[in-house]
Order: C-alpha cells, then sequence, then structure tokens
C-alpha cells in the first residue's frame, strides 16, 4: 500500500495524513485494541447480571431509595438477608425452594426423556433399514415449525378427553406439562441427532456389525459415544427451554399450588408493585441451575470426536 | 484357515440394468493370497462386501470352509475385514479398537491381553496401545486395522484397497509388510485393489475383474505371459501393452500382416505357428499387442514386430526411460535402456521378437492363440 502511495506522487514524502492512517491501520490490525473493544462490549454484557446480583444483595429498603450503583460507593451495605428470608422458608408451597423443586421435577424429566428417545430415533433413522425413513424424518423436521401457542387449546382439551375416557386428566399435574414439552422438544431433537449421526461413517458400523456386535451393541458401544457432543448439546438446548418457560406451565398449572420458578416469579408483580428484592434474588437462584447444567456438560462438547476414525 | 469358493456370485442392485457382478466363479484355496483387481466399478469390492456379509447376495452361492454362508450373518462367517477407511473406533484406544471383537464374544480378559500384545508385537504398535486413533499417522492406523483384524485369528481376511490411503513410498513397504505377514500366517486372504502392481507383487493368484465380469484367474506370470484378452492385456503391465489393429491378408501360403494404410511404418512377420493360429481366426481385422518393455530400439535380426516410429516424448526414470512415439499416427510406448541415448525428434525402429507379439480378436478382444 506504501509503496502504492509514493510511487503514484513522485518523490513527495509521507504526507501527514497517509501517516496518521498507517499508525490507525497498525493500531486496527494489532490486537491490543481489538481487546479492549472486547473487553468494553462484555463489561456492558454484564451490566444487568451484575446490577441483578447487587440487587439481590441488598436490605429491601434500599431498592426504592437509591439506585444499586450506590453500592459500588459503600459496599458494606450488601446483605445475604434476602436469600436468609427465601430460604428461611423452607418447602412451603408457593415459597422459593418448592418453586426451585417444582422447576426440576418438569425440567430434568423432560430433558431427560427428550435425550432418550431423540437418541433412538436418530439411530434408527440413520442407521435403520426400513422404508420411508426420510419421509419420517422431513413429517418431523415440519413439526418443528408448529408453534406452541397453537397446539396450547388443543392439548387441554384432549388431556380433558383422556380424563373422560380413561380418568386419568394429566391437566394441571407435573407429568401433564412433561408430556407437552418432551412432545414439543422431540423433533428438534430428533433432528438434531439424526442430523449428527449421519455424520458417522457407516464403515465403523459394519466394522462393529462384523466383529459380532448386534444393534443394540451398536448402538451403545459405538452410536452413542459419538453422538456424545451432539447429546450435550440437545440436553442443555431442552433444559433451559423448559426450564425458562412460562407459557406451558401458566396454561398447564396455573392454579396449582406447586408452581415452577417462572411463575413464582411472574406472581411477584403484583399490582401496585413488584416485590423485587425476591425477583431479584429469585431470578439469581433460577439462573444459576442452568449454569450448573451448563459447565457440566460443557467438556463434552469436545470438537472433533470422529477425527482418526477413517482415512 | 479355510477355503473360499464361489459359486455364480451375482449382485443386481434394483435400478441398475446391468449386473454389478455377474456370475462370478472363484476358488481361493486354504492359504492363499488372491488379489481381485480391475478399474473401479468393476464389481470387485461389491463381491469382497457379499462375502463379508455386508450385502445381501441376489443370486449364487458363498462357501466358507465348507460351509455356505449365503445367509449367515457376517459375524458368524469367521472372517475380518479390513476397510479403505480403517473404520477405527475413535473415542477407543488402540488396545480398545483390537481387542473389540473379542470383547462382545466374551473371551477371558487374560486371552484378550496376549492376543493384542502379540499382534501389537507383530505389527510393532507395543508403544502406541494406549494412543486413540486421531494420534495416529496413516500408516500407524492402518496397522491398527490390520492387527484389529489378526486379533481375531478369522478363518479368512479381507482387504478392501488397505493401501490407497497411504503415500507411495509407506505403500511400497506396507505392501511387504503384509506379504509377509501372509507367509508368517498362512492364511487365507482375499485383497481387494485396483492398483495392479499391488496385485502382482503381493498375490499368489489373480482375478482380474472388468464391468462385473471376471476376465481372468491366474497366477501374475500366467496374466502377464499369456492374457486372456485384450483387457488384461492392457490392464496387467505398466506402462500398458501397445496395441496396433492390422488387417490379416490370407491370400498366400503364409499369412501376412499389412498396415492399416499402405505404407505403414509398421511391420509384424509371423512365426508358422502364429500363421496358422491367424489363418483360423475369423475377421478380416487382427489387434496386434507388444509391451513397451520388449521393444527394442537395437535392430533385431527375426523381428516379430517392427515400428519406424518418431520420438515425442521422453521420460527419463533413472535406469531407463519411457518412449513415447508415433508411428503411422499411433502413440507407442517402450521402455529403453536411459543409455541408449535416444533423443527428442529422432526416428528410431523399435522392434520385438517374435514370441513377445500378442494376437487378439478385434470384435471380442480374445487372446489368438
Amino acid at each position: 500500500m506504501t509503496t502504492a502511495i509514493e510511487t503514484s506522487g513522485p518523490s513527495i514524502p509521507t504526507t501527514e495524513p497517509t501517516k496518521r492512517r498507517h499508525v490507525l491501520r497498525r493500531l486496527l490490525s494489532s490486537r491490543g485494541p481489538s481487546n479492549v473493544v472486547l473487553g468494553i462490549i462484555a463489561i456492558l454484557w454484564l451490566v444487568p447480571t451484575v446490577s441483578l446480583i447487587i440487587i439481590s444483595l441488598r436490605p429491601e429498603a434500599d431498592f426504592s431509595v437509591s439506585g444499586w450503583w450506590k453500592v459500588l460507593f459503600s459496599p458494606t451495605s450488601l446483605t445475604f438477608s434476602n436469600y436468609r428470608v427465601l430460604f428461611g422458608q423452607g418447602f412451603v408451597a408457593g415459597g422459593l425452594l418448592d418453586s426451585l423443586m417444582t422447576s426440576l421435577e418438569i425440567t430434568v424429566p423432560a430433558t431427560l426423556l427428550v435425550v432418550f428417545f431423540a437418541c433412538f430415533a436418530g439411530h434408527s433413522l440413520v442407521f435403520g433399514r426400513w422404508r420411508g425413513r426420510d419421509v419420517v424424518f422431513l413429517t418431523i423436521v415440519g413439526l418443528m415449525v408448529v408453534p406452541v401457542q397453537v397446539a396450547l387449546i388443543p392439548v387441554v382439551q384432549f388431556y380433558h378427553e383422556l380424563g373422560n375416557l380413561f380418568g386419568l386428566n394429566p391437566y394441571g399435574t407435573i407429568p401433564g406439562v412433561i408430556i407437552f414439552h418432551v412432545a414439543f422438544g422431540l423433533p428438534f431433537g430428533i433432528f438434531l441427532m439424526r442430523n449428527f449421526m449421519s455424520g458417522i461413517p457407516k464403515d465403523l458400523l459394519e466394522a462393529a456389525r462384523m466383529e459380532g456386535a448386534g444393534e443394540w451393541k451398536v448402538f451403545y458401544r459405538i452410536v452413542l459415544p459419538l453422538a456424545l457432543p451432539a447429546l450435550a448439546s440437545l440436553a442443555i438446548f431442552q433444559f433451559i427451554w423448559v426450564w425458562n418457560d412460562l407459557l406451558v406451565a401458566l396454561v398447564f398449572l396455573g392454579g396449582n399450588a406447586h408452581t415452577p420458578l417462572t411463575i413464582f416469579l411472574y406472581d411477584q408483580n403484583r399490582e401496585l408493585q413488584a416485590n423485587y428484592w425476591i425477583i431479584s434474588t429469585g431470578a439469581i437462584v433460577s439462573v444459576v441451575v442452568p449454569l450448573i447444567v451448563f459447565f457440566s456438560f460443557q467438556r463434552y462438547f469436545v470438537r472433533g470426536v470422529l477425527a482418526g476414525a477413517v482415512k | 484357515m479355510a477355503n473360499v469358493i464361489l459359486r455364480d456370485l451375482t449382485k443386481q442392485y434394483s435400478g441398475n440394468s446391468a449386473p454389478s457382478l455377474d456370475k462370478l466363479n472363484l476358488e481361493i484355496a486354504d492359504g492363499e493370497f488372491v488379489c481381485l483387481v480391475g478399474p473401479s466399478g468393476c464389481g470387485k469390492t461389491t463381491a469382497l462386501r457379499m462375502i463379508a456379509g455386508l450385502e445381501d447376495v441376489t443370486s449364487g452361492e458363498i462357501e466358507i470352509g465348507g460351509r455356505v454362508v449365503n445367509d449367515l450373518p457376517s459375524r458368524d462367517r469367521d472372517i475380518a475385514l479390513v476397510f479403505q477407511s480403517y473404520a477405527l473406533y475413535p473415542h477407543l484406544t488402540v488396545a480398545d479398537n483390537m481387542s473389540f471383537g473379542l470383547q462382545l464374544r466374551k473371551v477371558p480378559k487374560a486371552e484378550i491381553e496376549q492376543a493384542v500384545q502379540s499382534a501389537a508385537k507383530i505389527l510393532d504398535l507395543v508403544d502406541l496401545l494406549k494412543r486413540k486413533p486421531a494420534q495416529l499417522s496413516g500408516g500407524q492406523r492402518q496397522r491398527v486395522a490390520l492387527g484389529r483384524a489378526l486379533v481375531r485369528d478369522p478363518a479368512v481376511f479381507l482387504m478392501d484397497e488397505p493401501l490407497s490411503n497411504l503415500d507411495a513410498k509407506l505403500r511400497v513397504q506396507t505392501r511387504a509388510e503384509i506379504s509377509q505377514l501372509h507367509h508368517r500366517l498362512q492364511a487365507t486372504m482375499l485383497y481387494v485393489t485396483h492398483d495392479q502392481v499391488e496385485a502382482m507383487t503381493m498375490a499368489d493368484r489373480i482375478a482380474v475383474m472388468n464391468l462385473g465380469v471376471l476376465e481372468q484367474y491366474g497366477t501374475p506370470r500366467e496374466l502377464y505371459n499369456s492374457p486372456n484378452n485384450q483387457f488384461v492385456a492392457g490392464f496387467i503391465g505398466s506402462p500398458s501393452m501397445n496395441f496396433v489393429s492390422m488387417h490379416i491378408n490370407r491370400d498366400t501360403k503364409q499369412v501376412h500382416l499389412t498396415g492399416v494404410s499402405a505404407d505403414s511404418n509398421i511391420k509384424v512377420t509371423l512365426t508358422d505357428e502364429q500363421s496358422d493360429v491367424l489363418r483360423k481366426s475369423d475377421g478380416d481385422d487382427v489387434v496386434v499387442g507388444v509391451r513397451p518393455e520388449h521393444l527394442s530400439e537395437r535392430p533385431l535380426d527375426h523381428a516379430g514386430f517392427s515400428a519406424a516410429a518418431k520420438v515425442e516424448v521422453i521420460e527419463f526414470l533413472g535406469n531407463d526411460e519411457h518412449i513415447h512415439a508415433t508411428s503411422d499416427g499411433l502413440d507407442l510406448v517402450a521402455i529403453l535402456n536411459a543409455q541408449a541415448g535416444v533423443a527428442r525428434g529422432d526416428s528410431i525402429t523399435l522392434s520385438a521378437p517374435h514370441d513377445t507379439v500378442h494376437f487378439f480378436h478385434v470384435q471380442t478382444g480374445a487372446a489368438l492363440r
């Protein structure tokens, strides 16, 4: 570039603006400035979370008096009293701990069941030897576009119908919510597992079969270990979706004594004044669980698990 | 150890008009090393996969060790297959890769350990047993794939182009290793390759295939010296055999061959025997074949084949060089000694003795002899 500038204007010494451009370019191409910019963005991104943590650590009375940033000047005012009060209630219906348990009761089975079924379905759709696999797969992909909202009322009616016919009405029960989440999580789950598994070289399965592995052994000794990264991401996705769900829980569990955290937080929005100390504290608690799930599954996101399989 | 017999083995994929494998008959003796060789799409891999039990048999029979295995699943056929892609389990260590089959068979741990150790020793893998496939080089992976077959001590080893992913140098080395391994185990081995050099160097017998049909089955020497047809003649040997179309002139007592044009630069003289053969053959034309290595730039007293040609390209290979020369508009290849001093643009006469000249039927390609 510099030579181009110099040759275009014969024997003109480097002028002031070009020198400045030079410096700017060098600045931009080095890592320092981009790190600074990224750092600023990261800090901005963290502000809401940090403020939420601070609010949850301030006495209730302070909230209406001053903004959370005042804490930066007097850190001693922070206290765990909000947490102490909410956890101190124990497992009473409608309390924080009870809601936490209810959330787990819904989310854990809803996640495990989706992962469980999606693995089998993926294996069968990729490695099974039956006609119409592609049609079934495309149908399942088609189901992914059905919005939850469309299905809420029909499913409620269907649940009531089940109650009329068999005396087993899942409406208003935790299994009812789980079934709904599993049904709506499966299309994406199957989509993800099927697509990942179709990347597993068929030679591996043939080799295993030749060595004496039946379909079941092929599945859990070869396919499942290799599909672990997809399985981990599916588990995280599904867990977070179900954990953060408010709509389905409201429709199917509204009025139930035991409600998940999302409804617990939602209920703190009172008509005249919201209980911000409970919301902030509860929100922090509700963030911690998905974080634990994320970090515990994160190590399975090993890239290139399939490296060295073939060729 | 066992022999393998294929009887009229046929594979017809639905949707294809021609069968991928058409009535293949092959007998592989106990302890024999047989290469299936042919261009891609000739059905050699299909045949191998059918023997392995990975493809259904359309018709015909596969017999391994005196037992028809058509309807037996792969795992009950007592065979091991080395895949072209190696197909190593990426999440398992080398040791686990090798012992996978034995683990499935619930072989006692001590026995597995011993089998893996002895195979690892043979293949020089002892130091790599704890590694994962991703941490191995191509050659090492290839050896692990061999080791996995070795550990199971199968009746028949099947290999599907196991060397095609290795670089040229490693390929030559591994070729020798596999030959040694065969010698040591005295196992029945069926080896699929498209590389005729591999087949020639390793096999006891070679089955040359083309378009789903077995063209010839014999020892490397038989295939080289007396190919059954033009395809085999052209496929075996490198560079490929030179083919020249000539006209048969049966007018006189002695049969004469004349070139396509009146003033042809290519001349073929026949022995009495060859003359008889060509007299009996049908058709007015014949394909004459001469291998590049049989052509010489020195004049011969009684040349069977001679061609006045102009040198176009010289490929220097060290001890000898490949000469591409044109004669009558045909490209002839000859392997000459590099000391011969042939230069580009030279006019030379390439000649070959009587007994190295092959004749093939123009239409069927069958050898005339």
